[in-house]
């Protein structure tokens, strides 16, 4: 079983990455216990990386890391390189000041969930567009020029939004006026931390359609990270399934959603609420995920996983190839196949019916 | 919007009406009265009954039913007639007007300071929260908070003006400076207000400062201010409009009604510094059962909290976007 354990960054690498992530790990007790564990990531030019995993299960951590930006007092350690097009590639976590400022927003730039509260509720709209433009020494007027733009993009009234303060907005408006104004630099890459959390489904329909326009306009790499495994896959070119503050499986979007190769992909797919399915036939993974500070050892996974084997309970499993760039962290994902299986049919984007058409 | 300024404007002078009724009616129950006191004095002076009687008599009114009375107390009321003081011989309006202008004076620059010190204070302890500067500073305020404002004013008196006779213990200004717009009357006028204001400053500024403290560590906690932290703005900007603004709103509201609140607390206060404000004749009124005086101080002390309250309502709006359309949004 251990003959295509791959040690080598073969599964997760690109082949032009715009961030390459090693060994990330966040943690608030000195290393005593991670919040994020050594989580290493390519991310490819121009692609939209879904991130999934549970409440708790290190994802926004993940996210906050790609700006080095983890909640104080935690602390951040291993190695996030930032390759813009055509110029020398920058270590993020060793920034001075001033230059991670001004990486932040103009570079790398981030949507918060609950946009409800992203926005000083004591400034207007265009404030706050200005203050961020002036912030960066950038030219207000082609700046709201181009946030009128964005605005437009997002099929709302420019003049209207940027005159408006934050509470005579909608949350869906809020949510979309967020978006552009972490698109007001002209940033390379967009991070979105659960970025549809606060809205009704219908809304987080018509962002995500908005987002693949916007991806595709101004030619964003986007990592999207959710909860919501069949929403992203309708998006997403490529995901990465994480438990316990680990990636453990990481693909193609459609490798992912209909051969996925770790009993916990499966069986979260098999947990996904359908509306189609009927309720009795929805099975929740029993147990509960693992708190930072109480980890198992070996695969973290390995107290509710039925393949769970000896082996399992004392090492932690490495990527194993199950195809060219997909790969599942679990020594046993050939036998998950039979012992967990899939209990619909899945395919990327059937979930959230009509983004493909 | 326009109904909200008129609702408030009604309910303002609503709550006016129902205090000067009050008043009136208060004042009528209480047992006792002016000639009562009066006569007491003059037996203990020694006077003859008979002059007594006919002094008493000379001050007497003919009483008339409680309708013409109530009548007569709102018209002359309305026409900024408050009686005419019995202690003092004086009409009530001369005095308020020669007192009230002091008053103002010490309780609003008391309160400014003191909030001004609060928002500073708090602001300051809430980014350093947990450290030991936080630990001593959330003590001191909570230990400057027990103490009563009268009792420090005793203290600084007894301190500052009799052991070691660095500030004045009693009047507005020294003998023999008129109220000009002079440097020396003003320099003077600070001088003597100056224990007044550091009392009610240090006693009350803990307070304000353990709220400004508690709303500066929520928002600081607020989505908002992390996101403006990414979007790279300058600390400074992120202290004052962000966090600084927002930590405030809540406060702006307690400000003015401590204003109020504070000119009515002017009692004790000023008859410990012997300050010749509202307070001070408020005392001496007491004293002296000199109900007209006791009510007209009374009214400016009511008034001044129901406007400070009115304007709190009235410029909310300004400070706070969201109450600007103010369908349901009260500030107090």
């Amino acid at each position: 079983m251990a003959i295509d354990q791959t040690t080598d960054r073969r599964v997760y690498s690109a082949d032009d990455p715009i961030i390459e992530i090693r060994n990330a790990a966040v943690t608030y007790d000195e290393g005593r216990s991670y919040v994020l564990d050594h989580v290493s990531l390519e991310l490819e030019r121009g692609e939209i990386l879904g991130v999934v995993g549970e409440s708790g299960s290190g994802k926004s951590m993940l996210a906050s890391s790609l700006l080095d930006a983890v909640p104080s007092p935690g602390h951040l350690t291993g190695e996030i390189t930032y390759r813009p097009d055509g110029k020398a590639p920058i270590n993020i976590l060793e920034l001075e000041k001033a230059d991670r400022r001004s990486l932040r927003w103009e570079d790398i730039s981030m949507v918060f969930q609950g946009a409800m509260n992203s926005f000083n509720p004591t400034l207007d709209l265009r404030t706050h567009f200005e203050e961020t433009l002036r912030a960066h020494d950038a030219d207000i007027k082609k700046g709201l020029g181009r946030a009128e733009e964005l605005l437009e993009d997002l099929y709302l009234e420019p003049d209207r939004i940027l005159d408006s303060y934050p509470h005579e907005l909608s949350g869906g408006m809020q949510q979309r006026a967020l978006i552009a104004l972490s698109l007001v630099l002209d940033p390379d890459v967009l991070v979105m931390d659960e970025p549809t959390a606060a809205l009704d489904l219908l809304m987080q329909r018509s962002i995500l359609l908005l987002l693949s326009d916007l991806q595709e306009k101004y030619n964003l790499t986007m990592v999207f990270i959710t909860h919501d495994l069949p929403l992203v896959a309708a998006l997403a070119d490529r995901m990465a399934i994480m438990y316990a503050f680990r990636l453990v499986e990481i693909g193609d979007t459609r490798d992912i959603v209909e051969n996925a190769a770790h009993p916990y992909t499966r069986a979260l797919l098999n947990s996904t609420p359908n509306l189609d399915a009927p309720l009795s036939e929805m099975q929740p993974i029993d147990g509960q995920s693992p708190a930072p500070i109480n980890m198992p050892t070996g695969c973290a996974y390995h107290p509710r996983c039925p393949l769970a084997t000896e082996e399992c309970r004392t090492e932690v499993p490495d990527y194993h190839e199950v195809e060219t760039d997909h790969g599942s962290a679990c020594y046993h994902w050939q036998a998950s196949y039979d012992e967990v299986p899939l209990l619909h049919e899945n395919s990327p984007g059937d979930t959230t019916g009509g983004v493909d058409e | 919007m326009n109904n909200y300024y008129i609702k408030r404007t009604g309910r303002a002078v609503l709550t006016l009406w129902v205090t000067v009724t009050l008043t009136f009616g208060l004042i009528r129950a209480i047992p006792g009265g002016p000639l009562e006191m009066l006569r007491a004095r003059l037996v203990r002076q020694g006077v003859d009954p008979s002059r007594i009687d006919a002094i008493i008599q000379s001050r007497q009114q003919e009483s008339q039913p409680i309708y013409v009375e109530y009548y007569e107390y709102m018209s002359s009321l309305l026409s900024g007639n408050l009686g005419e003081s019995f202690y003092f011989r004086e009409p009530v309006s001369d005095i308020i007007i020669d007192a009230l202008p002091w008053t103002v004076f010490v309780m609003v620059t008391a309160t400014i300071i003191l909030f001004a010190i609060a928002v500073v204070w708090g602001a300051l302890i809430a980014y350093k929260e947990g450290s030991t500067f936080d630990t001593a500073s959330s003590g001191l305020s909570i230990l400057l908070s027990s103490v009563p404002f009268y009792v420090l004013g005793i203290l600084f008196v007894v301190v500052f003006s009799y052991k070691f006779g660095v500030f004045p213990a009693r009047y507005r200004t020294s003998p023999g400076i008129s109220p000009e717009l002079s440097f020396l009357f003003i320099q003077d006028a600070l001088y003597h207000a100056a224990l007044p204001i550091a009392s009610v400053v240090i006693t009350q500024v803990g307070l304000q400062t353990l709220a400004m403290r508690g709303n500066s560590i929520q928002v600081l906690g607020e989505d908002f201010v992390r996101v403006a932290r990414l979007r790279g703005l300058s600390d400074r900007r992120i202290a004052t409009r962000y966090v600084g603004r927002n930590a405030i709103l809540p406060m702006y509201t307690g400000f003015l009604t401590l204003i109020g609140f504070n000119l009515g607390g002017s009692v004790i206060l000023e008859e410990i510094f012997t300050y010749t404000g509202i307070g001070y004749y408020m005392f001496e009124a007491l004293i002296n059962r000199d109900y007209p005086l006791m009510m007209g101080i009374f009214l400016v002390i009511t008034t001044a909290l129901v406007l400070s309250v009115y304007i709190a309502d009235l410029t909310y709006g300004l400070i706070d976007p969201r109450v600007k359309s103010g369908d349901s949004n009260e500030a107090y």
